[in-house]
């Protein structure tokens, strides 16, 4: 059995790095540029190499120029404009929620020059996408038909996901959340989805829940083509333990197993237990490990603390 | 306590003078002395409330000078709190997100200072604003108290301590700053129960205020609110939230909130009657408190104040109309 740690997303900025982005872009810009590319990558190395002095293996770019949680994906597709600031699930944070105006295209890199410029660094790097999600979180002022919104955003997805991989990436994460508060419907639309997104690439692909257990997905998630299942084990402990009971899931599992929206550091005996109880359900050779949620809700140097402290109690 | 018809207020906050953010930010690297920055505060506290009373403010604050921010202030001066570092809310703004470390208790007098020495520069009316422990909790890390409520109950007792020294000073209008309610509306209990506390034996007139969020969710479990006055944000949502409050009897009063802080439109006299005529629908002009959504600070200052004083002009023509 190998475990294998692994982050979810984002991280906190460093302090410095704040500051430059507030100077460059004021408080609150829509996309990416005018950030020197020397500024990004000096705090890119400081985060990916806090991953990896905290016992990290498989890292995330941290998402540092983006300008909210998920949904600034959506800021670099064509057909979306920016409205106001909406609460980003139940959490004090806030992004501009993505208004949907016209059809959507691909308008040019969307995180591929990013996970480029990481994957120079650190060569393990696990890219961060979505889709469905992003969907949710918007507003369609232009399709008027949900399944034609989500399979645009998935054929866009596709092609990212091949540029990220002729860039040389290995492991492509979808970051779900909004599928667990989904109906039935919702759940088909995106296993189709994520199969036109998956269309001609070789990687590994995860998909990552969190902010709650993952009962609304079962067992419908057991088709999905994808390797890996994150899963919130800090939210919804006792139920996904549970549903990995009651299903045979023979996908590998990322477990969420450290809060990454609490300062409070867990004990490494109250790891160890967690990640034994999870050991002892499925019979996959790998286990991911990882905080629940990104990082970006804690404090910097709370961030490198957690995952110590999560990289210690595997050893 | 009887006032006159259509009394104005403000919510808290007021854009602060340049120089005093200047000199915040010397203070923070040392490079002047606690009594110069002390002073600095008096000053712009000073200027604050000149204002105030020139665009007309009937019931004031001092513009929250003192307070970077809504959680941490208050953090800083109760025992448990340890901030640790920033995280941020939305595109490149952060607040010092405290963590609740250990058991809370009653160190430093919050709003008594605040309030005294507004007494010394001001003969109008005072309305102390205080955020309230539930919103204090929800925007803290919780990394001592088993349950969200046994650490929003605990906070609510140092929110009481501080209250029970506050009127003992004199004050007489307090409101307590609580927007986290909604966010959570399946904690509402928690919230009663944590007002309850901190307003136990304190004999003041009690607001609360409300802002953003689903009023929907809240109401009309919020009459219940052991408060006199329910204050809200409603121009921002260009007043749709009425008739929300228009399906059960509004039995408080209501703090009106008829200035749209996110937008540096200044709106007409004419368009600020028009819009505080909408309360009227709901409760007798009597029950009416006349203010912005929120606080001002975000706003540059010119602009604050044009709004502030087209807000008053407005209320002091309908208060004419009415009589």
């Amino acid at each position: 059995m190998e475990i294998i740690p692994t982050t979810i997303g984002s991280y906190p900025r460093p302090d410095w790095f704040k500051e430059y982005l507030k100077r460059v872009e004021g408080l609150q810009k829509e996309g990416m540029n005018e950030i020197e590319k020397g500024e990004y990558k000096k705090a890119l190395a400081e985060i990916l190499n806090e991953q990896k002095n905290a016992g990290i293996k498989l890292l995330t770019d941290g998402q540092l120029v983006w300008q909210n949680m998920l949904c600034h994906l959506c800021t670099r597709i064509k057909g979306f404009e920016m409205s106001g600031l909406i609460r980003y699930f139940d959490n004090n944070t806030y992004y501009l929620m993505p208004r949907a105006t016209t059809k959507l295209e691909r308008r040019g890199d969307i995180i591929a020059e990013e996970f480029r410029l990481a994957h120079e660094i650190q060569p393990e790097i696990k890219a961060v996408i979505s889709c469905f999600t992003l969907v949710e979180l918007s507003k369609d002022e232009f399709y008027k038909n949900k399944k034609e919104f989500i399979m645009d955003m998935a054929k866009i997805m596709n092609q990212e996901v091949r540029k990220l991989v002729e860039n040389g990436a290995e492991y492509i994460q979808i970051d779900e959340p909004s599928l667990l508060y989904a109906g039935k419907e919702d759940l088909e639309i995106t296993r189709e989805a994520i199969e036109v997104i998956h269309r001609g690439v070789e990687a590994k692909f995860f998909l990552a829940t969190y902010f709650r257990d993952a009962e609304a997905i079962f067992p419908e998630i057991l088709d999905f083509p994808v390797d890996v299942l994150g899963l919130d084990f800090v939210e919804g402990y006792e139920k996904n333990l549970e549903l990995l009971r009651e299903y045979r899931v023979t996908k590998e599992i990322q477990a969420g197993i450290v809060d990454g929206r609490n300062t409070k550091i867990e004990g490494r005996d109250d790891i160890k237990e967690r990640i034994n109880a999870i050991l002892g359900i499925i019979d996959s050779d790998v286990l991911y490990v990882s905080p629940n949620t990104g990082l970006e809700f804690l404090p910097y140097q709370k961030a490198s603390e957690k995952l110590r402290t999560m990289c210690d109690s595997v050893i | 306590m009887t006032r006159r018809l259509l009394p104005t207020t403000v919510v808290g906050s007021y854009p602060k003078p340049k120089w005093l953010n200047h000199l915040i930010g010397e203070y923070a690297k040392g490079k002047i002395s606690d009594e110069i920055m002390e002073q600095a505060y008096q000053d712009s506290i000073k200027a604050v409330v000149k204002e105030h009373e020139l665009a007309g403010v009937d019931i004031l604050w001092d513009g929250e000078m003192r307070r970077e921010e809504m959680t941490s202030y208050f953090a800083e001066h109760i025992d448990g709190f340890e901030i640790y570092g920033d995280v941020r809310v939305w595109g490149n703004n952060y607040y010092k997100k405290p963590a609740i470390v250990s058991r809370v208790g009653y160190r430093d007098e919050l709003t008594i200072p605040e309030y005294s020495s507004l007494r010394t520069i001001t003969t109008n009316e005072i309305k102390v604003p205080i955020t309230g422990a539930y919103t204090i909790v929800d925007w803290s890390f919780n990394e001592f108290y088993p349950r969200k409520e046994d650490a929003v109950y605990a906070l609510a007792e140092v929110i009481n301590e501080d209250l029970r020294g506050l009127v003992k000073a004199g004050a007489g209008y307090i409101q307590i700053d609580d927007p986290a309610i909604p966010t959570h509306p399946d904690e509402i209990e928690i919230a009663k129960n944590s007002l309850e506390i901190a307003t136990k034996g304190i004999n003041a007139y009690l607001g609360i205020h409300i802002c953003y969020g689903d009023y929907s969710k809240i109401y009309p479990e919020v009459l219940e609110f052991p408060v006199d006055q329910l204050d809200f944000e409603l121009a921002n949502k260009n007043f749709k939230d009425i008739e929300i409050f228009k399906e059960y009897e509004f039995t408080k009063d209501i703090g009106f909130g008829c200035l749209d802080v996110h937008t540096r439109r200044i709106e007409s006299v004419e368009e600020i009657k028009t819009n505080i005529r909408k309360a009227f629908q709901l409760v007798e002009p009597e029950k009416i408190y006349v203010d912005p959504d929120c606080g001002l600070k975000l706003l540059p200052q010119g602009i604050a104040f044009e709004k502030l004083r087209n807000m008053c002009q407005a209320a002091r023509e309908l208060r004419e109309e009415l009589v």
